[in-house]
């Protein structure tokens, strides 16, 4: 019996008016992440990697097309996602480029925020929040705030709070692109460790080359269409 | 998690330059609001400490606040005769430069009618009431005389024997308290060209109607010619108020004023444009304060719209984003109203003229602040629910 993917994209499109003209940022995508899975998402500028990843996030809702996300379907044309916000808490996690990490709050109160406003209670979300960042080597950094982190520490502190719910998915948007080589891949080993452990999906937008070997599979983008699949991991055994 | 807090302890200290900024305009505001209430104050205070019951004064007029008041010295004892008139006293003031020590103030010179009064009625800070007919005076603490000070009103040395605080005119010069004899001395001084002026249009006068005395007798006369201004009427406590006025009014040359009567004249006459003046500006500064309060909480706002954006990306629901702004812009209001509060109590006392801080004006001040507050919030809201997650990746 095969497995439900944690996200699956069925012929996904989203057009913007620009003018007289309509602009196809993502044309007829399909694709499938599966629980364990760390799914690159590769292209140049403009090829529609934000745009998938927005309507994967369920953050705008594709003009054609369908998302289903633990085999529930979620998000369809005209689908109002304002109303998604806690089914977004509970199941999908995010990290970007930059870390956004509220400046006014220490590391460990980043992290906690994110469970307190799924009212837990603060005690509670602390003691997890301190565990999670302990998992993640900034357990002595947990009383910092972002500005006295490093982007590296910056970045696992953001990981730790797109991790603090237990999402199905975790959705990355260059997340090593801030970072040098060893810390970026360092990043991908951690997605690869959470998807194991946790048995979630990490789908990573990306055009860093030296993280490709990383992923379970990839996907190519080109002009809002999927060009290319690759299997890193298979050809490089 | 209290968020508003803590990005308030994040940035602290422009959190206390707002709060700062938004107290000079409360000062400002209780400042407006209390020096209205001072000079109302100082206006009515005499009319509430002498405690009469009703006022006789010039037929026509109503003396001596709001108009000139001026009947004869004798008219007391007119007065005492109607029934039910328990007591009177003969009231009168003028403004003097007052002579010390080669300094020369300003100050409203006010009668006791001494002996019947010997203005027990006066708070006093130091010293003694008057004790003597003639040349002692109480002074108010703002005209600089310390007691046993010997001053020089018109040609005569008077002492400081009491001191009173607080007891100002509506144009804030100091009350001095003296017998009514020497207030009606002092008020009688002619300077020599006054004299020669009035002997020059007597003769004028005489000329033209072939009045051939030209000895200067009518001139004396009006030299002499003693007045005061009004004349204080304590009531029989079983006297028929209504009836002890018809019985003056009847004799058709004074006119009879209750002290709520002298009150409403200097409110709803006197002092009307200033009060509209003081309650228009009053108003243009809470509307300044009103805009300033909601640009500082949007700027706020502005400022957070990442975060915010971020805080939507993570789920969390438009009550958390709601509340740090509303509970940010209420600690500024407060903030800003304590440090206000605390300016004002510490500037105010040293102004020229008297600030009240009524409690009742501070109390209807802070719901103001906070309907301000309340208002700034709700434009901070409505721009921070427009903020959608997706802004995070912009």
């Amino acid at each position: 019996m095969t497995a439900t993917p944690v996200l699956s994209i069925r012929n996904a499109s989203r057009h913007y008016q620009s003018g007289d003209s309509i602009v196809k940022a993502l044309d007829d995508v399909s694709m499938d992440i599966m629980p364990g899975e760390v799914v690159g998402i590769l292209g140049p500028s403009g090829s529609g990697k934000s745009t998938l990843l927005l309507i994967a996030g369920l953050l705008e809702p594709p003009t054609l097309g369908e998302v289903y996300i633990g085999g529930k379907r979620v998000s369809y044309p005209d689908a109002m996602l304002e109303g998604l916000r806690s089914f977004r808490r509970h199941n999908i996690g995010f990290v970007f480029q930059k870390a956004n990490l509220i400046p006014f709050l220490t590391a460990l109160e980043n992290v906690a925020l994110a469970l307190e406003i799924d009212d837990v209670s603060p005690r509670d979300a602390r003691d997890y929040a301190r565990w999670l960042l302990g998992s993640l080597d900034l357990a002595h950094r947990r009383d910092n705030l972002p500005k006295q982190l490093s982007g590296g520490e910056q970045q696992r502190v953001a990981v730790a709070r797109a991790l603090a719910n237990d999402p199905r998915l975790i959705l990355a948007d260059e997340p090593t692109a801030a970072l040098d080589g060893e810390r970026g891949k360092q990043v991908i080993r951690l997605f690869r460790q959470i998807a194991t452990e946790a048995d979630a999906g990490v789908a990573v937008v990306t055009h860093d080359p030296r993280v490709l070997s990383l992923f379970d599979r990839s996907y190519e983008l080109r002009d809002g269409r999927i060009v290319k699949g690759h299997h890193p991991r298979q050809e490089s055994t | 998690m209290n968020l508003a807090i803590k990005d308030i302890r994040y940035s602290l200290g422009r959190f206390l330059l707002t709060a700062a900024g938004v107290g000079f305009l409360i000062t400002a505001s209780i400042g407006m609001v209390g020096l209205y209430r001072g000079i109302v104050a100082d206006a009515l205070l005499l009319i509430e400490q002498i405690g009469a019951d009703l006022w006789v004064v010039q037929g026509g007029h109503s003396g001596p606040f709001s108009e000139s008041s001026a009947i004869s010295t004798d008219m007391d004892r007119r007065v005492a005769g109607v029934v039910g008139v328990a007591a009177v006293r003969r009231f009168t003031q003028t403004s003097q430069q007052v002579s010390f020590n080669d300094r020369s103030v300003r100050a409203t010179i006010t009668a006791i009618d001494f002996p019947s009064d010997t203005g027990d009625w006066i708070n006093l800070t130091a010293g003694r009431h008057l004790r003597n007919g003639h040349y002692e005076v109480i002074a108010n603490d703002n005209l600089s005389l310390a007691l046993g000070t010997s001053i020089t009103v018109g040609r005569d040395q008077y002492h400081v024997v009491g001191l009173t605080s607080g007891m100002v005119d509506m144009g804030g010069d100091g009350l001095m308290f003296m017998s009514v004899n020497d207030v009606i001395t002092i008020m009688k001084r002619r300077t020599n060209e006054e004299i020669l002026l009035a002997r020059k249009s007597d003769l004028a006068s005489g000329l033209a109607t072939g009045n051939s005395d030209s000895n200067g007798g009518s001139v004396d006369g009006a030299l002499d010619n003693q007045k005061i201004a009004a004349v204080l009427v304590t009531l029989s406590p079983a006297a028929d108020e209504q009836a002890v006025r018809e019985a003056l009014l009847a004799w058709g040359d004074v006119n009879v004023m209750s002290g709520q009567d002298q009150k409403d004249l200097l409110l709803n006459q006197r002092l009307l444009r200033l009060r509209i003046q003081i309650l228009a500006f009053t108003g243009v500064l809470l509307v300044v304060m009103a805009i300033v309060i909601s640009l500082i909480i949007y700027m706020l706002t502005i400022e957070k719209l990442h975060q915010i954006a971020m805080l939507k990306l993570i789920g969390a629901r438009n009550s958390v984003v709601i509340n740090m702004i509303v509970q940010q812009a209420f600690l500024i209001g407060a903030g800003g109203f304590a440090f206000g509060i605390g300016l004002a109590r510490l500037i105010f006392p040293h102004f020229p003229r008297r600030v009240v801080m009524d409690l009742h004006d501070l109390g209807l001040l802070a719901m103001t602040v906070a309907i301000i507050c309340a208002f700034a919030s709700l434009m901070g809201i409505s721009r921070a629910l427009n903020v959608r997650a997706q802004e995070v990746l912009s």
